[in-house]
């Protein structure tokens, strides 16, 4: 019986999953945005991301550290550095050279360089899983007890309160700064903006390092919450970000942050309604379903022919 | 320059390569074929560990006794990753190379490939961990196993959770994989025929982190015991997020999820965790000095293949023994019909080439401590 507790619980659940696929998949809109590819690699970023963070906690922990503020801290900020940095020498290295040639070859040299990340770390890092251990236990449990309680851990906490502060400082960045408005001059019309003064080249690092930087957000976020890494949790993750990314409109930030959130809920009722197998299925047929009725997206906006 | 000297160096290295060869033509090559990289890395590393201080023992003693003419145990060892294409090109390997008794393959997906390839050329495979019943199931007469099968774990969990758990409300989990649905299938099957009915049946993602929707299901159902058929990395995670969860309930899981990285992934949640397993070999008072010289060499005896790679090994030497041949015809024949004494106690084969009563005994996992027995003797 669907009772309003285990109702609440879904959503909860729901909207902590949607909020890490909404912060991945504003790497893959903003760059889609503006230069038109898709970065298969992005997967892979977040991917290093969560080992970054592996390696920041346990060296802090090692360290003699125990304090869990200061070891998320230092999490983060390794974590967004290190992958801010990736994402740049991907986009230096992959991208730059082959931009103005057939929009084909970026996305298999984007394949390449995702395939190069995940052997890159697991030769390093060795492929059996890594374990974090959970920070934060515990959490708020709201009613009678028994089947009918919702339980939402301080670790779920943590990821909304951390999700919406990036997604309001990205919101702010791209509104207010100047960089952000070179970034949003960028994806109206390249040439123009080139014209006009812009050093485009950059504002394309700045999206890959900002798309990374959010990845790394949300790798800390994932590890920390589940406690287990491999090299090859890049790739399921990327995908769903990616179908959240189009579900909500590719190349429309709104889009990406309201795509993952509705991706995230729609898998959990999904999974709760037909079983926990056809949790994907669930997915991915929402996502056939919306492209059949609104093939731009949620909120994208259709296609202006440049002529 | 520089080419005459590759020369030279090649030159020299085909000429060590013959010398070997022809040194090595008096010895039995045993091959032990498991994953050294992969995922599931572990699982191979206990096998070879196993087979490997098994020849050692062997060669101590004078090595195998040929009608009248002792013959050393060569070790030759082949990586197949775990991986079923991988697996064929390191049979195709095993037949070039000569070798005449193969211990492995680990998994039940890169086992079966390559024994239709062991048949066909006549070379004797025993598999220490492959628990699938169809790769004994086709008739072959030269493929062993020297472990149970998973027709036979599901049947035993079953029995343990009807006459000693007898939880009140009763979930079957799986990864939809052929080795975790085909437990899950069987353990299911088995607790309703002794009138335990199995409130939910359902599949997980292999790979997924978020478990958060199965649980909720598994809170409102008000299921005290979880049976989950599949591999550690989705347990530990099932487990972690149950106990943050706060879901009351009793785990149980087969030998794939019987391991120390489970309770690296689960932390405390793998506390009072119940596992299916072979005998643990390595605890019997008669295998003491065995154990000891594992210790002695720095590797550890523990792991649920030490024992089978180590007795597969011993029923080659001495299927080859009562053979008084090294034809594969013979020992396979030798193998079928005799028994042997291993440190898995006296073995002896049936017509598809699996164990006659394979024991699977049920293990408590306690975090940071380690397992107990609690199956009745």
């Amino acid at each position: 019986m669907p009772d309003i507790y285990h109702f609440f619980q879904m959503l909860v659940n729901g909207l902590n999953v949607g909020s890490t696929y909404a912060l991945i998949a504003i790497g893959y809109t903003m760059v889609y945005g503006i230069i038109g590819m898709i970065n298969f690699a992005h997967g892979e970023v977040y991917m290093i991301g969560s080992y970054i963070a592996f390696i920041a906690i346990a060296g802090l922990t090692m360290m003699g550290l125990d304090s869990v503020p200061l070891l998320l801290t230092g999490a983060f900020i390794a974590s967004i550095v290190v992958t801010s940095a990736y994402g740049y020498s991907i986009e230096r290295v992959a991208y730059r050279p082959l931009r103005g040639s057939n929009r084909l070859i970026p996305l298999i040299s984007a394949i390449g360089m995702s395939i190069f990340l995940q052997n890159m770390v697991l030769l390093s890092q060795d492929s059996k899983d890594k374990s974090i251990p959970n920070l934060i236990p515990g959490g708020f449990t709201f009613g009678p007890g028994g089947a009918s309680e919702v339980v939402v851990s301080y670790m779920q906490i943590v990821v909304f309160v951390v999700t919406l502060l990036a997604m309001l400082g990205l919101t702010l960045f791209i509104s207010r700064s100047r960089l952000g408005r070179a970034c949003r001059a960028c994806a109206e019309d390249m040439k123009m903006a080139n014209l006009l003064g812009i050093n485009t080249n950059n504002v394309i690092a700045l999206t890959f390092v900002i798309g990374a930087a959010l990845a790394a957000v949300a790798a800390v976020l994932i590890s920390v919450q589940y406690g287990v890494i491999n090299p090859g949790s890049g790739f399921l993750v990327g995908l769903k970000a990616f179908t959240a990314a189009v579900l909500g409109g590719i190349g429309s930030i709104p889009g990406a942050m309201l795509g993952g959130l509705v991706l995230g809920v729609a898998e959990a009722f999904g999974a709760d309604i037909f079983g926990d197998q056809y949790k994907d299925v669930v997915a991915f047929g929402l996502l056939v379903l919306v492209l059949l009725f609104r093939p731009t997206g949620i909120l994208g906006r259709p296609e202006i022919e440049k002529v | 320059m520089a080419t005459k000297q590759i020369t030279k160096l090649f030159a020299a290295m085909v000429l060590a390569g013959v010398a070997s060869h022809s040194f090595a033509a008096d010895t039995i090559k045993i091959g032990i074929a498991g994953p050294k990289t992969g995922p599931v890395t572990q699982y191979g590393d206990m096998q070879f560990t196993g087979a490997k201080q098994a020849i050692a023992d062997i060669n101590a003693k004078g090595g195998v006794d040929v009608d009248g003419k002792k013959l050393l145990l060569e070790a030759k060892e082949y990586d197949d990753a775990c991986d079923p294409k991988q697996a064929v090109a390191v049979a195709n390997k095993i037949v070039n190379d000569g070798v005449k008794f193969v211990v492995g393959h680990l998994c039940s997906s890169s086992t079966q490939p390559p024994s239709d390839i062991y048949e066909d050329e006549g070379i004797i495979m025993i598999t220490p961990a492959a628990t699938a019943p169809e790769i004994t199931a086709r008739g072959y007469k030269n493929i062993f196993r020297t472990i149970g099968l998973d027709s036979a774990q599901g049947p035993a969990a079953g029995n343990y959770i009807a006459d000693h758990v007898k939880p009140k409300v009763v979930a079957v989990l799986h990864d939809k994989q052929q080795y975790g649905e085909g437990i899950a299938t069987a353990v299911k099957q088995t607790l309703e025929n002794k009138g335990v009915k199995v409130a939910v049946f359902e599949g997980v993602n292999a790979g997924d982190k978020d478990f958060a929707a199965v649980i909720a299901k598994l809170k409102q159902a008000n299921v005290d015991f979880v049976y989950y058929g599949g591999y550690h990395p989705e347990l530990g995670l099932i487990l972690r997020q149950a106990k943050e969860k706060g879901l009351n309930a009793k785990f149980m899981g087969p030998e794939g999820v019987g391991n120390d990285s489970i309770s690296q992934i689960a932390q405390g949640a793998s506390e009072g965790l119940l596992v299916t397993l072979p005998q643990a070999f390595d605890q019997q008072p008669e295998n003491k000095a065995l154990v000891a010289k594992f210790v002695a060499d720095k590797k550890d005896p523990t792991g649920p293949f030490v024992f089978p790679a180590y007795t597969a090994v011993e029923v080659i030497a001495q299927g080859i023994e009562q053979a008084k041949s090294e034809d594969t015809a013979k020992v396979a024949k030798a193998i079928h019909d005799g028994t042997f004494k291993t440190p898995m106690g006296d073995l002896s084969f049936d017509d598809k080439g699996d164990l006659k009563n394979f024991k699977f005994v049920v293990y408590e996992w306690h975090f940071g401590k380690p397992k107990t027995e609690v199956s009745p003797q």
